[in-house]
């Protein structure tokens, strides 16, 4: 079996990286398949937060790369009944601590295994970056509609391009439907005509992504969640399944505001 | 501009032109010449001339042919001739005895902007044109295009008619810098924090929001089209353009359509675009 070694991207930071490394790699175990991701921000690990697994983590990325512990001891098994797999980044270490090659070996190792690796990479374009991208096949680019995450999103897409791993994929984070509408805000087009790329998933802005950040359990578990179905159909597109794209409708008006309330009462989510 | 069947005659600057058609056969373009410039002998003053041929290839006894033609019928001193750039940039360089049938590609009207010229007076020129010896010289044509493109890269503002342009073919983005010595055709958008500094001319089939320098080897006669030019600040030749500021920029991205920025009186001005070598009046004034 191989897999594919995915990096998800963006250039700038707080764009929601991992929130997308989190949700998609759990949305495609969600789909029957066998997922790791990788943290590889170094120094600064969120990956274990968002997924509700700090507390178990004993091994760490740079563990495994220097030996000091096997590949399948770092690996930590989600909290819930899927074969999706952690591998943290070390917190007291920093970037330089792992080289582009080491990564690479280490994702080779993981693809005999996986049907998906997918590895979170850290802002900026620099040596964190450089290892992240090393091992990737392919290239999933994390924006928000903002002019700097777009200019940065550009910057990225090109050194993605002049290292070899081209057609990157786009995701389209926290869009506000109402901005759009009112103008204030960049639309599917405007930023697809400026990144000429393929957009590959439009995540509305959801309150319920942050809920679920903070209690460690990605908003993928929450379907009904605008912003968890989303992620869903963004796991089913990677999985090569084709969805269009959902057009972005302001909730405005009195059906919407019904539709919330449902929207509302189901927000319990699918714990394990 | 004087007009025969297929002899045009046109003064730039200067400078007189001979713009031979490049589909009429030899002889009907010896026996216009003949015909035409005694008619016309009151407008010749001495002087040197140029002929464009166009993309016509002639054996060099028909070069001479012309000349003395021209010398005899005129008072006027061949120094030159032109040749269209696909004749020359196309490797293909035979020297034809029947000129009608290596015509080009393109059954176009040589335009004046559409040829090379070549180095004036030099003496290897003068030999070249007047020497009646040996045809088949294709080596020595040759030998003439390396001097041109060595000329070339010497003097870019002159002879910039004959770059090989660079096609940039995916989105130019940003942190990519390009330094060419030539036109640069980006045949998409040219993102914001993209960096082209061409020799010659920056041609954007899409949207232009990152910085150029147009004629950066200090051509002011170079230019920027684009099809939309959001662009605020770029450079053609010494002069820099930054946009006008609100009222004036309204009047500005009104226009809609292919742009082009050129110098005119020691500024950068943006026009609608109308052909590259059109006359451009006063455009939108880029002075910040």
């Amino acid at each position: 079996m191989t897999g594919r070694t995915i990096v998800i991207t963006s250039g700038k930071g707080g764009v929601g990286k991992t929130t997308a490394t989190a949700n998609i790699g759990t949305g495609l175990a969600m789909r029957g398949h066998r997922v790791v991701v990788v943290d590889t921000d170094i120094g600064l690990r969120n990956l274990d937060v968002i997924m509700g697994l700090e507390n178990r983590i004993v091994y760490d990325l740079v563990n495994v790369i220097e030996g000091t512990c096997k590949l399948n001891q770092a690996m930590i098994s989600d909290k819930h009944d899927y074969e999706l797999f952690l591998i943290p980044a070390a917190q007291t270490r920093d970037k330089n601590s792992i080289e582009p090659e080491q990564l690479r070996e280490m994702c080779a190792e993981l693809e005999k295994e996986f049907d998906y690796v997918l590895i979170d990479c850290p802002a900026g374009i620099e040596q964190g970056f450089k290892n992240a991208t090393a091992a990737a096949q392919e290239a999933i680019i994390v924006t928000t509609p903002e002019v700097s995450a777009i200019r940065d999103a550009d910057r990225v897409i090109g050194l993605l391009e002049s290292s070899g791993l081209h057609r990157p994929k786009l995701i389209i984070n926290r869009i506000a439907a109402d901005m759009v509408k009112r103008g204030d805000m960049m639309d599917q087009k405007d930023v697809e005509s400026l990144l000429a790329v393929e957009v590959i998933g439009l995540v509305p802005a959801d309150e319920h992504t942050v809920v679920a950040a903070n209690r460690g359990i990605p908003v993928v578990h929450n379907a009904k969640s605008s912003a968890g179905g989303a992620f869903l159909r963004i796991a089913a597109r990677v999985d090569g399944e084709d969805i269009p794209l959902m057009d972005m409708e302001p909730k405005t008006g009195l059906f919407s505001k019904f539709k919330g309330m449902v929207g509302m009462s189901g927000r319990a989510y699918s714990h394990a | 501009m004087l007009k025969t069947g297929v002899v045009q005659v046109t003064a730039r600057g200067t400078d007189v032109a001979f713009v031979i058609d490049e589909n009429a056969p030899f002889d009907v373009v010896a026996r216009e010449l003949r015909d035409y410039l005694p008619k016309q002998s009151s407008l010749w003053s001495k002087g040197d001339i140029t002929i464009n041929v166009g993309q016509r290839m002639l054996a060099r006894e028909e070069l001479a042919q012309v000349k003395s033609i021209i010398e005899a019928n005129s008072g006027l001193k061949v120094t030159r001739f032109w040749f269209a750039p696909e004749s020359l940039e196309s490797g293909d360089l035979q020297v034809e005895a029947k000129p009608a049938a290596s015509t080009a590609k393109t059954p176009a009207q040589p335009t004046a902007h559409n040829e090379i010229m070549l180095p004036g007076a030099t003496p290897e020129t003068t030999k070249e044109t007047t020497d009646e010896t040996s045809p088949g010289s294709i080596s020595a044509v040759k030998s003439i295009i390396e001097s041109l493109k060595a000329r070339h890269n010497k003097n870019g503002a002159r002879n910039r008619n004959i770059t090989e342009a660079l096609f940039i073919k995916s989105t130019f983005r940003s942190g990519e810098s390009l330094h060419y010595h030539g036109d640069v055709v980006v045949l998409a958008n040219v993102n914001p924090g993209a960096e082209i500094r061409a020799d010659g001319d920056v041609v954007v089939l899409g949207s232009l929001k990152g910085w150029v320098h147009a004629g950066a080897a200090g051509d002011n006669k170079a230019v920027i089209i684009a099809l939309e030019l959001p662009s605020a600040r770029f450079e053609i030749g010494k002069y820099l353009g930054v946009a006008p500021t609100s009222g004036k920029r309204k009047s500005n991205s009104s226009a809609s359509g292919p742009m082009i920025a050129y110098v005119r009186s020691r500024s950068i001005h943006v026009a609608p675009f109308a052909g590259r070598f059109a006359r451009y009046n006063k455009g939108v004034p880029y002075d910040g």
